[in-house]
């Protein structure tokens, strides 16, 4: 246990930055600067390396994690908090899934578990995590096994199955957060029950952490995640600037911190960076695309495994998305979280989640973030794999379209699945939508 | 909504009650008979979606919400006075938002909340305060007062019910009705008053023998609705009967034990999901189904199950691989059979029924 920790310590705070440097200074030497080459679009982010270096060295202190501090594997909408000022190192199989993607993995690790009996009509993340841990393969070497399951029903209950596979198979605790959602107001109740949970999560997780919980680290690590958040959203403003001064696109990418590192330093430093580079584009009028002309919404999550093709034909047309319901979801609960009171605010926090919240606050975000970003078309991404975010979009494009003026589309895909993508089709609707607008 | 339970809802209606239209599946149902509250219950309607809205749900999102998206929009359910949402999965909770809030529905609307996961103090306190929201609910709809002992009759009413419906269900074999004819009385409760419900499930009881009377391959069937109904009638000429029940529909809302006797009917009422078999719309632990789903098959003396999900249901879905892997174990043929709601059973379906039965039968007389 002891050599463990002392493995996992030294990859995480010495061996792994040295990695890292190496790599930069090989690059820096060989003249490779990284990134998306120009065409339509803007010079590339420089924190974009940086990003790169941030997960790599995350995912790299993971292969060594578990045996020496206490495993999580934790949804997207969990409140983690409480595990990080246990030293948990947690793992997201929500964003291993989107790297799956990327690498055009998903087909091959949903094959091996859809031998077992599962649907390919599941969540594709649900797939490539199952699928991943069935066959050991990963893009990113190795995840540590879980000592423990944290599930948060706030994002959608679809994670509540999956965990139940995942705890059968690890045979290892399962946490639930059940979250109920919200129409309207929250009733006093469902605060006390996310809250007793809470409270419950606490005593499970300090109990397989082997420690109490510190006072002051749970403090702290609540003033980072509310930090991060707040800067997090610092950066999504910048895209209210004309031109924008990065993409939608690459926001999907540069969301991967506030989600896998939410409550670390860590994950605060590299949005500073990040906010600070693109708070200097806007100020020497540089654009994440180099014609902007027609600005959009995003709804829904993004098409992984397509994310490149797509931004290339939007931006060739001097079209950007210069906002997003997914990215901004991590900028507008956060901002719920206090420091003074980190239990009961993060039941309100958690409670309050994008996704689990009715239309009319969905269709009121949306015209609230067209009209901030001067946003004039929207995208709505019908995602067949995630149904609690793709029920009532086609109400949602009507009333855009009717109630905001807003046109928009709504184009049917998969987060994760490339087999479920229409090459041909999509570029049709694509090109429909954006000759509306000449 | 079929004719009959137009008819239902009309007379009720005579005798003064309000008329709630209930999607699946969980809900407290005793809470409504004693507030003198009618309940029908919307679980489709099988066949394609119908009307002008029935584009307004993608299509892959389950038949189940899309049916009844369609069918309410198009004023289906126009003679009930509300609406209510169980928390049953994602897929209803955003028909819980979008046909109150987008259009679709007019009327009022109930919401409950049931626990997932398995039996904590939070559960139970949730269950507990979700009944006193929906009774402040329910009084606002009535404009009545909940009373006790109109709950408590109400209570023992249920009790009753799903005392009759249990003894039906797990001593079928000695029951002198054929696997349509019982379907569709039990189905009957989802629309009917519950004494009258009772009424007919009485009648049925004196039709159990104590004797088996069933002949024929013995199967098990887990999945959520039995629909289309003639999938009763295929596996009938076919030569077989379904010997125990795990349809969330019907087997799964006979409680496994009665309430623990006490005085408070809130109280009994409190305890009752916590006494129901395991559900994955309820999010109950994998392990603790397989357990429950091996013991009723091998009680029930069943040769085969049919796993019978519809398309897009996630918490269906998800137990697929670990019940079949758990009767691989048991070496218990399994046939799964995933479908739309359609009004009749698809003619690739029932050839595999068909052949699902020829070789279990074969295997029985093999063995």
């Amino acid at each position: 246990m002891i050599l463990r920790r002392l493995r996992y310590e030294a990859v995480s705070r010495a061996i792994g930055p040295l990695l890292m440097a190496a790599d930069r200074m090989r690059k820096s030497l060989s003249g490779s600067r990284g990134g998306r080459s120009a065409g339509p679009f803007g010079p590339p982010l420089e924190s974009t390396r940086k990003l790169r270096e941030l997960l790599s060295l995350h995912y790299l202190a993971g292969r060594f994690a578990d045996g020496a501090v206490p495993v999580a594997w934790v949804t997207s909408g969990f409140p983690v908090e409480a595990l990080r000022a246990l030293g948990y190192h947690t793992v997201y199989p929500e964003n291993h899934g989107a790297i799956c993607s990327v690498r055009r993995l998903v087909p091959e690790l949903s094959d091996a578990i859809e031998g077992e009996g599962y649907s390919r009509d599941l969540c594709g993340y649900a797939r490539a995590d199952l699928g991943s841990v069935a066959t050991g393969k990963s893009p990113v070497g190795r995840l540590p096994k879980p000592d423990l399951l944290c599930c948060c029903t706030n994002i959608c209950q679809t994670v509540l199955y999956w965990y139940r596979a995942l705890a059968d198979r690890f045979r290892v605790p399962l946490v639930l957060v059940d979250v109920p959602f919200v129409y309207g107001e929250v009733p006093p109740h469902h605060f006390a029950y996310v809250e007793s949970q809470l409270a419950d999560l606490a005593a499970v997780a300090a109990k397989i952490a082997g420690r109490d919980t510190d006072r002051g680290t749970l403090l702290e690590t609540v003033r980072l995640a509310r930090e991060g958040s707040r800067l997090w959203d610092e950066c999504l403003k910048t895209g209210r600037a004309r031109p924008s001064p990065w993409t939608g696109f690459d926001a999907f990418f540069h969301l991967a911190p506030i989600v896998a590192l939410r409550g670390t330093a860590e994950c605060n430093a590299y949005y500073r960076t990040l906010r600070d580079e693109l708070s200097d584009r806007v100020a020497r009028g540089v654009g994440g695309i180099a014609n902007e002309r027609v600005r959009l919404l995003w709804d829904n999550l993004p098409v992984w495994f397509h994310l490149r093709e797509l931004s290339t034909l939007l931006a060739g047309k001097g079209f950007n998305i210069v906002c997003a319901t997914y990215t901004n979801a991590w900028a507008e609960a956060g901002a719920l979280i206090d420091p003074a009171d980190p239990e009961g605010s993060a039941a309100r926090a958690y409670l309050h989640v994008f996704l689990n919240r009715d239309l009319p606050h969905r269709l009121a975000l949306m015209k609230r973030l067209c009209s901030e970003y001067g946003a004039t078309g929207a995208i709505l991404h019908s995602d067949r794999s995630c149904k609690p975010y793709s029920i009532g979009q086609v109400d949602l494009s009507r009333r855009l379209s009717d109630a905001a003026g807003v046109r928009s589309l709504l184009l049917e895909a998969d987060h994760a699945d490339p087999r479920s993508w229409s090459e041909a089709q999509a570029r049709a609707r694509l090109d429909a939508f954006t000759e509306m607008f000449e | 909504m079929k004719r009959m339970r137009r008819d239902v809802i009309a007379e009720q209606k005579r005798l003064g009650r309000k008329t709630v239209v209930a999607l699946p599946v969980h809900y407290p149902a005793e809470l409504f008979t004693a507030m003198d509250v009618h309940v029908v219950e919307l679980w489709g309607p099988p066949g394609p979606p119908r009307g002008p809205d029935a584009g307004r749900i993608q299509p892959y999102v389950c038949a189940v919400v899309r049916n009844a998206m369609a069918f309410l929009a198009d004023g289906g359910a126009r003679e009930a006075d509300a609406l209510l949402f169980p928390h049953t999965c994602d897929s209803i909770q955003g028909m819980a938002t979008l046909a109150p809030d987008f259009g679709g529905w007019g009327k009022p609307v109930l919401r409950y909340f049931h626990p997932k996961g398995e039996d904590r103090p939070a559960a139970r306190a949730l269950v507990r305060a979700e009944l006193a929201s929906l009774s402040a609910a329910l009084e606002l709809l009535t404009g009545r007062t909940l009373e006790s002992n109109r709950l408590a009759q109400a209570v023992a009413l249920h009790a009753e019910i799903h005392r009759v419906r249990g003894a039906l269900l797990s001593r079928r074999t000695c029951l002198d009705l054929t696997d349509p004819e019982l379907y569709r009385l039990l189905r009957r409760g989802e629309y009917l008053w519950p004494e009258d419900h009772l009424s007919e499930l009485m009648e049925a009881a004196k039709r159990l023998g104590g004797e088996p009377v069933r002949n024929g391959v013995p199967l098990m069937v887990t999945g959520y609705v039995p629909e289309p109904m003639t999938l009763l009638d295929l596996l009938a000429s076919a030569g077989a009967f379904l010997a125990a029940d795990d349809y969330a529909a019907v087997g799964r809302r006979v409680p496994l034990r009665a309430p623990d006797d006490g005085d408070d009917p809130l109280a009994i009422l409190a305890e009752r999901p916590f006494a129901l078999p395991p559900c994955p719309t309820r999010g109950s632990g994998r392990e603790r189904r397989m357990d429950h789903l091996e013991s009723l098959y091998r009680r029930a003396g069943a040769a085969g199950i049919v796993i019978h999900v519809p398309k897009f249901c996630e918490p269906e879905a998800f137990d697929v691989p670990a019940i079949r892997t758990r009767f691989a174990k048991i070496g218990a043929p399994h046939l799964f059979l995933e479908g739309e709601l359609e009004s009749r059973l698809s003619g690739q379906a029932a050839t595999r029924l068909e052949a699902f039965v020829e070789t279990v039968r074969a295997g029985r007389a093999s063995s």
